[in-house]
Protein backbone atom coordinates (compact mmCIF):
# COMPACT_ATOMS: atom_id res chain seq x y z
CA UNK A 1 0.00 0.00 0.00
CA UNK A 2 2.78 2.82 1.07
CA UNK A 3 4.76 1.37 -1.94
CA UNK A 4 2.08 2.02 -4.28
CA UNK A 5 1.49 5.51 -3.11
CA UNK A 6 4.97 6.62 -2.87
CA UNK A 7 5.05 5.27 -6.51
CA UNK A 8 2.02 7.41 -7.38
CA UNK A 9 3.36 10.81 -5.42
CA UNK A 10 6.69 10.16 -6.54
CA UNK A 11 7.26 9.92 -10.11
CA UNK A 12 11.26 9.73 -9.16
CA UNK A 13 12.49 6.16 -9.50
CA UNK A 14 14.83 4.85 -6.78
CA UNK A 15 14.57 7.72 -4.43
CA UNK A 16 14.73 6.63 -0.91
CA UNK A 17 13.10 8.83 1.84
CA UNK A 18 15.42 10.70 3.71
CA UNK A 19 13.18 10.04 6.74
CA UNK A 20 11.24 7.40 7.30
CA UNK A 21 8.41 7.91 10.24
CA UNK A 22 8.44 5.19 12.95
CA UNK A 23 5.36 4.36 14.63
CA UNK A 24 6.19 3.48 18.58
CA UNK A 25 2.07 3.11 19.00
CA UNK A 26 0.22 5.14 21.39
CA UNK A 27 1.36 4.84 25.20
CA UNK A 28 -1.02 4.74 27.41
CA UNK A 29 1.22 5.95 30.66
CA UNK A 30 -0.37 8.55 32.55
CA UNK A 31 2.05 8.62 35.35
CA UNK A 32 3.65 11.69 33.98
CA UNK A 33 3.03 14.49 31.53
CA UNK A 34 3.26 13.41 27.56
CA UNK A 35 5.81 15.87 25.78
CA UNK A 36 3.52 18.58 24.45
CA UNK A 37 3.83 19.18 20.51
CA UNK A 38 5.91 22.50 19.85
CA UNK A 39 2.82 23.84 17.96
CA UNK A 40 0.64 23.23 21.35
CA UNK A 41 3.66 24.70 23.37
CA UNK A 42 3.11 28.09 21.43
CA UNK A 43 -0.44 28.45 21.42
CA UNK A 44 -0.37 27.58 25.08
CA UNK A 45 2.10 30.36 25.25
CA UNK A 46 0.21 32.78 22.88
CA UNK A 47 -3.41 32.18 25.20
CA UNK A 48 -2.00 32.96 28.67
CA UNK A 49 -3.83 34.52 30.79
CA UNK A 50 -3.12 38.33 30.99
CA UNK A 51 -4.66 40.14 34.77
CA UNK A 52 -6.08 43.43 34.24
CA UNK A 53 -3.48 46.47 35.07
CA UNK A 54 -3.57 46.81 38.54
CA UNK A 55 -6.79 49.81 39.77
CA UNK A 56 -4.85 52.35 41.86
CA UNK A 57 -4.96 51.99 45.42
CA UNK A 58 -6.88 54.49 47.10
CA UNK A 59 -4.61 56.83 48.79
CA UNK A 60 -1.68 56.97 46.80
CA UNK A 61 -2.13 59.83 44.98
CA UNK A 62 -3.20 62.80 46.51
CA UNK A 63 -6.79 64.09 46.33
CA UNK A 64 -7.39 66.88 43.99
CA UNK A 65 -8.59 69.48 45.84
CA UNK A 66 -12.54 69.59 45.92
CA UNK A 67 -14.69 72.05 44.64
CA UNK A 68 -16.30 74.53 47.14
CA UNK A 69 -19.93 73.76 47.12
CA UNK A 70 -22.37 76.90 46.83
CA UNK A 71 -22.95 77.57 50.91
CA UNK A 72 -19.50 77.64 51.26
CA UNK A 73 -18.43 79.66 48.94
CA UNK A 74 -21.44 82.36 50.21
CA UNK A 75 -20.07 82.23 53.96
CA UNK A 76 -16.33 82.94 52.37
CA UNK A 77 -17.90 85.79 51.21
CA UNK A 78 -19.20 87.00 54.24
CA UNK A 79 -16.25 85.99 56.00
CA UNK A 80 -14.13 88.36 53.68
CA UNK A 81 -16.74 91.20 54.23
CA UNK A 82 -16.52 90.72 58.09
CA UNK A 83 -12.69 91.35 57.83
CA UNK A 84 -13.34 94.34 55.45
CA UNK A 85 -15.88 95.94 57.45
CA UNK A 86 -14.99 95.42 60.86
CA UNK A 87 -11.90 96.40 62.89
CA UNK A 88 -11.54 94.17 65.55
CA UNK A 89 -11.70 90.71 65.20
CA UNK A 90 -10.89 88.63 67.77
CA UNK A 91 -11.17 84.85 67.75
CA UNK A 92 -12.29 83.16 71.05
CA UNK A 93 -12.37 79.14 72.26
CA UNK A 94 -16.34 78.21 72.78
CA UNK A 95 -15.98 75.80 75.66
CA UNK A 96 -19.29 74.05 75.81
CA UNK A 97 -20.99 77.26 76.77
CA UNK A 98 -24.79 76.81 76.76
CA UNK A 99 -27.24 78.51 75.00
CA UNK A 100 -28.18 81.10 78.60
CA UNK A 101 -24.16 81.85 78.36
CA UNK A 102 -24.31 82.58 74.94
CA UNK A 103 -27.36 84.80 74.98
CA UNK A 104 -25.94 86.76 78.01
CA UNK A 105 -22.63 87.23 76.50
CA UNK A 106 -23.91 88.33 73.24
CA UNK A 107 -25.68 90.63 75.53
CA UNK A 108 -23.16 92.37 77.52
CA UNK A 109 -21.44 92.71 74.31
CA UNK A 110 -23.51 94.12 72.15
CA UNK A 111 -24.04 97.11 74.81
CA UNK A 112 -20.63 98.02 73.11
CA UNK A 113 -21.67 97.45 69.34
CA UNK A 114 -19.73 94.10 69.85
CA UNK A 115 -21.25 91.17 67.78
CA UNK A 116 -20.49 87.44 67.96
CA UNK A 117 -20.22 85.56 64.79
CA UNK A 118 -20.03 81.69 64.06
CA UNK A 119 -18.23 80.02 60.91
CA UNK A 120 -17.26 76.69 60.23
CA UNK A 121 -13.70 76.79 60.62
CA UNK A 122 -13.07 75.04 57.18
CA UNK A 123 -14.41 77.96 55.26
CA UNK A 124 -12.33 80.28 57.91
CA UNK A 125 -9.26 78.08 56.76
CA UNK A 126 -9.87 78.48 53.20
CA UNK A 127 -10.36 82.17 53.72
CA UNK A 128 -7.58 82.77 55.33
CA UNK A 129 -4.80 80.59 53.63
CA UNK A 130 -5.18 82.85 50.84
CA UNK A 131 -5.66 86.27 52.18
CA UNK A 132 -2.97 88.46 54.10
CA UNK A 133 -4.32 87.32 57.52
CA UNK A 134 -3.16 83.53 56.94
CA UNK A 135 -1.51 84.23 59.66
CA UNK A 136 -4.50 83.79 62.04
CA UNK A 137 -5.54 80.12 60.52
CA UNK A 138 -3.70 78.10 63.41
CA UNK A 139 -6.67 80.01 65.78
CA UNK A 140 -8.86 78.08 63.97
CA UNK A 141 -8.93 74.56 65.79
CA UNK A 142 -11.84 72.72 67.62
CA UNK A 143 -15.14 75.09 68.34
CA UNK A 144 -14.07 78.92 67.76
CA UNK A 145 -16.42 82.23 67.60
CA UNK A 146 -15.31 85.69 65.86
CA UNK A 147 -16.14 88.41 68.29
CA UNK A 148 -16.23 91.49 66.21
CA UNK A 149 -16.70 94.95 66.38
CA UNK A 150 -16.40 98.45 63.86
CA UNK A 151 -14.50 100.25 66.65
CA UNK A 152 -11.34 98.39 68.23
CA UNK A 153 -13.02 98.19 72.01
CA UNK A 154 -10.74 95.52 73.39
CA UNK A 155 -10.75 96.95 77.19
CA UNK A 156 -15.17 96.16 76.96
CA UNK A 157 -14.33 93.10 75.28
CA UNK A 158 -11.98 91.48 77.85
CA UNK A 159 -14.76 92.54 80.33
CA UNK A 160 -17.27 91.09 79.06
CA UNK A 161 -15.29 87.85 78.50
CA UNK A 162 -13.99 87.87 81.67
CA UNK A 163 -17.50 87.07 83.13
CA UNK A 164 -17.86 84.35 81.13
CA UNK A 165 -15.04 81.77 81.83
CA UNK A 166 -16.52 79.58 79.08
CA UNK A 167 -14.78 81.54 76.16
CA UNK A 168 -11.08 81.72 76.15
CA UNK A 169 -9.91 84.53 73.86
CA UNK A 170 -7.19 83.59 71.54
CA UNK A 171 -5.95 86.54 69.54
CA UNK A 172 -7.43 88.91 67.81
CA UNK A 173 -6.66 91.24 64.56
CA UNK A 174 -7.10 94.62 65.56
CA UNK A 175 -6.98 97.69 62.79
CA UNK A 176 -4.72 94.60 61.19
CA UNK A 177 -2.47 93.84 64.13
CA UNK A 178 -2.20 90.68 64.81
CA UNK A 179 -2.09 90.52 68.52
CA UNK A 180 -2.18 87.23 70.65
CA UNK A 181 -4.51 87.07 74.08
CA UNK A 182 -1.59 88.80 76.29
CA UNK A 183 -1.22 91.54 73.32
CA UNK A 184 -4.97 92.32 73.75
CA UNK A 185 -4.51 92.74 77.20
CA UNK A 186 -1.41 94.82 76.68
CA UNK A 187 -3.62 96.87 73.74
CA UNK A 188 -6.21 97.60 75.92
CA UNK A 189 -4.39 99.03 78.99
CA UNK A 190 -2.92 101.59 76.73
CA UNK A 191 -4.53 104.48 76.67
CA UNK A 192 -7.06 105.93 73.76
CA UNK A 193 -5.71 107.16 70.50
CA UNK A 194 -7.50 110.88 70.73
CA UNK A 195 -5.60 111.21 74.23
CA UNK A 196 -2.12 110.20 73.16
CA UNK A 197 -2.10 112.53 69.84
CA UNK A 198 -3.43 115.57 72.82
CA UNK A 199 -0.20 114.42 74.51
CA UNK A 200 2.21 114.90 71.78
CA UNK A 201 0.25 118.14 70.17
CA UNK A 202 0.68 119.57 73.51
CA UNK A 203 4.36 118.30 74.43
CA UNK A 204 5.25 119.82 71.06
CA UNK A 205 3.35 123.14 71.86
CA UNK A 206 4.83 123.27 74.77
CA UNK A 207 8.58 123.42 74.11
CA UNK A 208 7.56 126.18 71.02
CA UNK A 209 5.69 128.29 73.72
CA UNK A 210 8.92 127.60 76.57
CA UNK A 211 10.99 128.84 73.50
CA UNK A 212 9.14 131.97 72.84
CA UNK A 213 8.44 132.82 76.41
CA UNK A 214 12.45 132.75 77.01
CA UNK A 215 12.57 134.90 74.18
CA UNK A 216 10.14 137.53 75.37
CA UNK A 217 12.57 137.82 78.79
CA UNK A 218 14.43 141.17 78.95
CA UNK A 219 17.23 141.40 76.85
CA UNK A 220 19.85 141.93 80.11
CA UNK A 221 18.61 138.46 81.03
CA UNK A 222 19.42 136.82 77.65
CA UNK A 223 23.12 138.32 76.90
CA UNK A 224 23.87 137.25 81.12
CA UNK A 225 22.51 133.84 79.56
CA UNK A 226 24.57 133.93 76.89
CA UNK A 227 28.12 134.75 78.74
CA UNK A 228 27.53 132.30 80.97
CA UNK A 229 27.54 129.75 78.09
CA UNK A 230 30.88 130.94 76.33
CA UNK A 231 31.76 130.74 80.03
CA UNK A 232 31.23 127.24 80.40
CA UNK A 233 32.31 126.44 76.35
CA UNK A 234 35.50 127.91 76.89
CA UNK A 235 37.83 124.66 78.44
CA UNK A 236 39.53 126.56 81.53
CA UNK A 237 36.64 128.12 84.03
CA UNK A 238 34.40 124.77 83.06
CA UNK A 239 34.60 123.19 86.41
CA UNK A 240 33.80 126.56 88.07
CA UNK A 241 31.21 127.45 85.42
CA UNK A 242 29.17 124.23 85.10
CA UNK A 243 27.33 124.91 89.27
CA UNK A 244 26.63 128.46 88.17
CA UNK A 245 25.02 127.37 84.83
CA UNK A 246 22.60 125.13 86.61
CA UNK A 247 22.12 127.91 89.12
CA UNK A 248 21.14 130.13 86.27
CA UNK A 249 18.69 127.76 84.40
CA UNK B 1 0.54 27.20 107.06
CA UNK B 2 3.42 30.02 107.82
CA UNK B 3 4.54 29.83 104.15
CA UNK B 4 1.11 30.25 102.99
CA UNK B 5 0.79 33.28 105.07
CA UNK B 6 4.37 34.43 103.94
CA UNK B 7 2.89 33.81 100.46
CA UNK B 8 -0.33 35.71 100.82
CA UNK B 9 1.79 38.85 102.47
CA UNK B 10 4.03 38.72 99.61
CA UNK B 11 1.33 38.75 97.35
CA UNK B 12 -0.28 41.63 99.04
CA UNK B 13 3.35 43.55 98.71
CA UNK B 14 4.26 42.61 95.15
CA UNK B 15 0.29 43.95 94.20
CA UNK B 16 0.90 47.08 96.08
CA UNK B 17 4.24 47.89 94.84
CA UNK B 18 4.99 47.96 90.81
CA UNK B 19 5.20 44.43 89.52
CA UNK B 20 8.37 43.05 88.25
CA UNK B 21 10.48 45.07 90.26
CA UNK B 22 11.27 41.80 93.14
CA UNK B 23 12.43 38.63 92.33
CA UNK B 24 12.78 36.16 94.87
CA UNK B 25 11.40 32.24 94.86
CA UNK B 26 8.00 33.91 96.76
CA UNK B 27 7.52 36.48 93.43
CA UNK B 28 8.01 33.67 91.15
CA UNK B 29 4.36 32.90 90.90
CA UNK B 30 2.67 36.36 91.06
CA UNK B 31 0.77 37.57 88.66
CA UNK B 32 -0.73 40.59 88.50
CA UNK B 33 -4.20 39.87 86.66
CA UNK B 34 -5.60 42.77 85.21
CA UNK B 35 -9.36 43.44 84.58
CA UNK B 36 -10.86 43.44 80.52
CA UNK B 37 -13.54 43.37 78.33
CA UNK B 38 -13.08 40.24 75.77
CA UNK B 39 -15.52 39.94 72.98
CA UNK B 40 -16.73 36.37 72.00
CA UNK B 41 -17.64 35.54 68.86
CA UNK B 42 -21.32 34.25 68.15
CA UNK B 43 -20.41 30.57 67.71
CA UNK B 44 -22.12 29.47 64.47
CA UNK B 45 -25.88 28.26 64.67
CA UNK B 46 -26.41 24.47 64.18
CA UNK B 47 -30.28 24.51 64.81
CA UNK B 48 -30.67 23.15 61.11
CA UNK B 49 -28.68 20.03 61.08
CA UNK B 50 -29.38 17.28 61.45
CA UNK B 51 -27.11 14.61 62.06
CA UNK B 52 -27.72 10.94 59.87
CA UNK B 53 -28.45 7.45 61.58
CA UNK B 54 -25.19 6.16 60.77
CA UNK B 55 -22.38 9.01 60.69
CA UNK B 56 -19.30 6.91 59.93
CA UNK B 57 -18.24 6.05 56.26
CA UNK B 58 -18.86 2.80 55.14
CA UNK B 59 -17.04 -0.20 54.17
CA UNK B 60 -16.55 -0.88 50.29
CA UNK B 61 -16.19 -3.70 48.96
CA UNK B 62 -12.63 -4.79 47.18
CA UNK B 63 -14.58 -6.38 44.44
CA UNK B 64 -17.66 -5.56 42.87
CA UNK B 65 -20.35 -8.11 43.07
CA UNK B 66 -20.77 -8.69 39.07
CA UNK B 67 -22.25 -12.03 37.93
CA UNK B 68 -19.47 -12.63 34.94
CA UNK B 69 -16.11 -10.27 35.40
CA UNK B 70 -15.20 -8.19 32.41
CA UNK B 71 -12.15 -7.44 31.28
CA UNK B 72 -12.18 -3.50 30.11
CA UNK B 73 -9.83 -1.64 27.99
CA UNK B 74 -7.37 1.44 29.86
CA UNK B 75 -9.95 3.54 29.25
CA UNK B 76 -8.01 6.39 30.23
CA UNK B 77 -10.93 9.29 29.33
CA UNK B 78 -12.46 8.53 32.63
CA UNK B 79 -9.45 10.22 34.67
CA UNK B 80 -8.69 12.88 31.98
CA UNK B 81 -10.57 16.06 32.07
CA UNK B 82 -13.28 17.74 35.05
CA UNK B 83 -15.43 15.57 37.16
CA UNK B 84 -19.39 15.97 35.87
CA UNK B 85 -20.40 13.77 38.94
CA UNK B 86 -20.09 14.53 42.71
CA UNK B 87 -18.54 18.01 42.49
CA UNK B 88 -20.66 20.06 44.24
CA UNK B 89 -21.79 19.57 48.20
CA UNK B 90 -24.85 17.86 49.19
CA UNK B 91 -25.08 17.78 52.97
CA UNK B 92 -22.04 18.64 53.86
CA UNK B 93 -19.83 21.41 54.62
CA UNK B 94 -16.42 20.43 54.12
CA UNK B 95 -14.70 18.08 51.61
CA UNK B 96 -11.35 16.59 50.08
CA UNK B 97 -11.55 17.93 46.38
CA UNK B 98 -9.51 15.70 43.95
CA UNK B 99 -7.06 18.26 42.40
CA UNK B 100 -6.02 15.85 39.49
CA UNK B 101 -7.17 12.78 38.37
CA UNK B 102 -5.89 9.54 39.12
CA UNK B 103 -7.21 6.09 40.54
CA UNK B 104 -8.06 5.26 44.06
CA UNK B 105 -7.46 1.40 45.07
CA UNK B 106 -9.45 -0.43 47.38
CA UNK B 107 -6.31 0.17 50.25
CA UNK B 108 -6.84 3.85 49.77
CA UNK B 109 -10.39 4.07 50.61
CA UNK B 110 -10.02 1.79 53.71
CA UNK B 111 -7.20 4.19 54.69
CA UNK B 112 -9.79 7.01 54.45
CA UNK B 113 -12.19 5.29 56.29
CA UNK B 114 -10.32 4.42 58.95
CA UNK B 115 -8.47 7.53 59.56
CA UNK B 116 -12.05 9.50 59.31
CA UNK B 117 -14.15 7.02 61.23
CA UNK B 118 -11.75 6.16 64.27
CA UNK B 119 -10.28 10.72 64.23
CA UNK B 120 -13.60 12.04 63.98
CA UNK B 121 -16.43 12.62 66.66
CA UNK B 122 -19.01 10.94 65.42
CA UNK B 123 -21.64 12.58 68.01
CA UNK B 124 -21.40 16.28 65.97
CA UNK B 125 -19.51 15.15 62.72
CA UNK B 126 -20.72 12.91 59.95
CA UNK B 127 -18.92 11.53 57.09
CA UNK B 128 -19.93 10.66 53.60
CA UNK B 129 -18.24 8.81 50.44
CA UNK B 130 -18.91 10.67 47.23
CA UNK B 131 -16.97 7.50 44.98
CA UNK B 132 -18.06 4.62 43.88
CA UNK B 133 -16.18 1.29 45.71
CA UNK B 134 -13.73 0.29 43.36
CA UNK B 135 -15.44 -1.05 39.77
CA UNK B 136 -13.11 -0.59 37.30
CA UNK B 137 -10.83 -3.73 36.41
CA UNK B 138 -7.10 -3.85 35.87
CA UNK B 139 -5.82 -6.75 34.25
CA UNK B 140 -1.88 -7.95 34.88
CA UNK B 141 -0.26 -10.90 33.73
CA UNK B 142 0.87 -13.17 36.63
CA UNK B 143 4.36 -13.53 37.39
CA UNK B 144 6.77 -15.23 35.53
CA UNK B 145 4.40 -15.72 32.70
CA UNK B 146 5.61 -15.42 29.05
CA UNK B 147 4.68 -12.93 26.94
CA UNK B 148 1.87 -13.61 24.80
CA UNK B 149 -1.31 -15.21 24.78
CA UNK B 150 -3.61 -12.76 24.85
CA UNK B 151 -4.70 -9.85 28.04
CA UNK B 152 -4.05 -10.87 31.88
CA UNK B 153 -6.14 -11.91 34.33
CA UNK B 154 -8.36 -9.21 36.39
CA UNK B 155 -5.95 -8.61 38.62
CA UNK B 156 -7.92 -5.80 41.54
CA UNK B 157 -10.32 -2.94 40.17
CA UNK B 158 -10.01 0.90 41.03
CA UNK B 159 -12.00 4.10 41.10
CA UNK B 160 -10.75 6.31 38.24
CA UNK B 161 -11.45 10.13 40.06
CA UNK B 162 -11.40 13.20 37.52
CA UNK B 163 -9.99 16.83 38.39
CA UNK B 164 -12.78 18.56 40.78
CA UNK B 165 -14.37 15.34 42.26
CA UNK B 166 -15.30 15.14 45.77
CA UNK B 167 -14.24 12.39 47.86
CA UNK B 168 -15.43 12.40 51.14
CA UNK B 169 -17.95 14.95 52.55
CA UNK B 170 -17.68 16.03 55.75
CA UNK B 171 -20.50 18.02 57.90
CA UNK B 172 -22.54 18.17 61.28
CA UNK B 173 -21.76 20.29 64.24
CA UNK B 174 -18.16 21.08 63.53
CA UNK B 175 -16.23 24.24 62.22
CA UNK B 176 -13.48 23.33 59.54
CA UNK B 177 -10.58 23.79 62.10
CA UNK B 178 -12.21 21.07 63.74
CA UNK B 179 -12.15 18.43 60.84
CA UNK B 180 -8.84 20.28 59.38
CA UNK B 181 -6.59 18.07 60.01
CA UNK B 182 -7.90 14.56 59.96
CA UNK B 183 -8.70 15.79 56.16
CA UNK B 184 -5.37 17.27 55.20
CA UNK B 185 -3.89 13.97 56.61
CA UNK B 186 -5.65 11.51 54.59
CA UNK B 187 -5.82 14.29 51.59
CA UNK B 188 -2.22 13.90 51.12
CA UNK B 189 -2.25 9.87 51.33
CA UNK B 190 -4.26 9.96 47.91
CA UNK B 191 -2.66 9.39 44.89
CA UNK B 192 -3.27 12.57 42.94
CA UNK B 193 -2.73 16.10 44.22
CA UNK B 194 -6.10 16.97 46.61
CA UNK B 195 -7.17 19.53 48.93
CA UNK B 196 -10.28 20.19 51.43
CA UNK B 197 -12.14 22.48 50.75
CA UNK B 198 -15.31 24.24 52.86
CA UNK B 199 -18.27 25.51 50.93
CA UNK B 200 -16.63 28.65 51.17
CA UNK B 201 -13.95 28.04 49.78
CA UNK B 202 -15.13 25.68 46.61
CA UNK B 203 -17.04 28.91 45.60
CA UNK B 204 -14.42 31.21 45.81
CA UNK B 205 -12.59 29.03 43.95
CA UNK B 206 -14.98 29.08 41.06
CA UNK B 207 -15.72 32.78 41.52
CA UNK B 208 -11.80 33.29 40.71
CA UNK B 209 -12.11 30.93 37.91
CA UNK B 210 -15.11 32.97 36.28
CA UNK B 211 -13.39 36.42 37.04
CA UNK B 212 -9.98 35.36 34.89
CA UNK B 213 -12.26 34.50 32.00
CA UNK B 214 -14.35 37.66 32.61
CA UNK B 215 -11.29 39.73 32.67
CA UNK B 216 -8.77 38.30 30.46
CA UNK B 217 -6.72 41.06 28.69
CA UNK B 218 -5.77 38.58 26.48
CA UNK B 219 -7.22 38.89 22.72
CA UNK B 220 -6.95 35.65 21.91
CA UNK B 221 -8.54 32.94 23.58
CA UNK B 222 -7.66 28.81 23.43
CA UNK B 223 -11.41 28.33 23.11
CA UNK B 224 -11.06 30.05 19.99
CA UNK B 225 -8.23 29.43 18.38
CA UNK B 226 -9.28 25.20 19.13
CA UNK B 227 -12.66 25.24 17.98
CA UNK B 228 -12.03 27.69 15.00
CA UNK B 229 -9.13 25.91 13.67
CA UNK B 230 -6.95 28.53 12.77
CA UNK B 231 -3.81 28.04 10.79
CA UNK B 232 -4.87 24.28 11.23
CA UNK B 233 -4.00 23.90 14.63
CA UNK B 234 -6.39 21.35 14.55
CA UNK B 235 -3.99 19.13 13.73
CA UNK B 236 -1.31 19.38 17.03
CA UNK B 237 -4.01 19.38 19.56
CA UNK B 238 -6.06 16.68 20.87
CA UNK B 239 -10.43 16.65 20.59
CA UNK B 240 -10.12 16.69 24.25
CA UNK B 241 -8.39 19.93 23.91
CA UNK B 242 -11.35 21.24 22.19
CA UNK B 243 -13.49 20.37 25.70
CA UNK B 244 -10.73 21.76 28.10
CA UNK B 245 -9.64 24.47 26.36
CA UNK B 246 -6.02 23.90 27.47
CA UNK B 247 -6.64 23.61 31.15
CA UNK B 248 -5.53 20.07 31.45
CA UNK B 249 -3.27 17.46 29.89
CA UNK B 250 -4.13 14.01 30.23
CA UNK B 251 -4.96 13.88 33.88
CA UNK B 252 -3.00 16.89 34.83
CA UNK B 253 -4.94 20.22 35.45
CA UNK B 254 -3.04 23.28 34.71
CA UNK B 255 -3.36 25.90 37.05
CA UNK B 256 -3.66 29.66 36.21
CA UNK B 257 -5.17 28.78 32.97
CA UNK B 258 -8.27 30.34 31.35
Amino acid sequence: MAATLCVKLLPKQGWLPLTQSVRHGSKAVTRHRKPVHILRQKLLAVTKYIPPTRVVPPGAYPSKPKEDNALMLLMKREVKKVFQDYKMIAAAQNNASNAEDMMTLKNRLHKHGITVKFFPNQVMRSFLKDSIYCNMAPLFIGPTVLIVSKEPKAREMLVALRSSPQMTLLGACIENTLLSADGVVSYSKMPSMTVVQGQLVSGLTMLTSYTASMLQRHPAHLSALLQQYVKQQSPDSSTEGAPKAEEAT
Amino acid sequence: MFSFVKAAVGGLTGICKAPGHQQGPLYNHLKVLAAGFKTYEIPPDYSDVVLPEKPKLKFMNKVPNLKRARKEMKKLRDIQGQAKAANAFTTGQYAIVAMGGGYLHWGHIEMMRLTVNRKMDSRTTFARWRINAPYKPITRKGLGQRMGGGKGAIDHYVTPVRYGRFIVEVGGKVELGEVEHILTEVAKKLPFPAKVMSRESLAALQKKQADMEQNNQNPWTFKMIAQGNMLGIRKAISPFDLHNHGRFTGKFHLPGRV
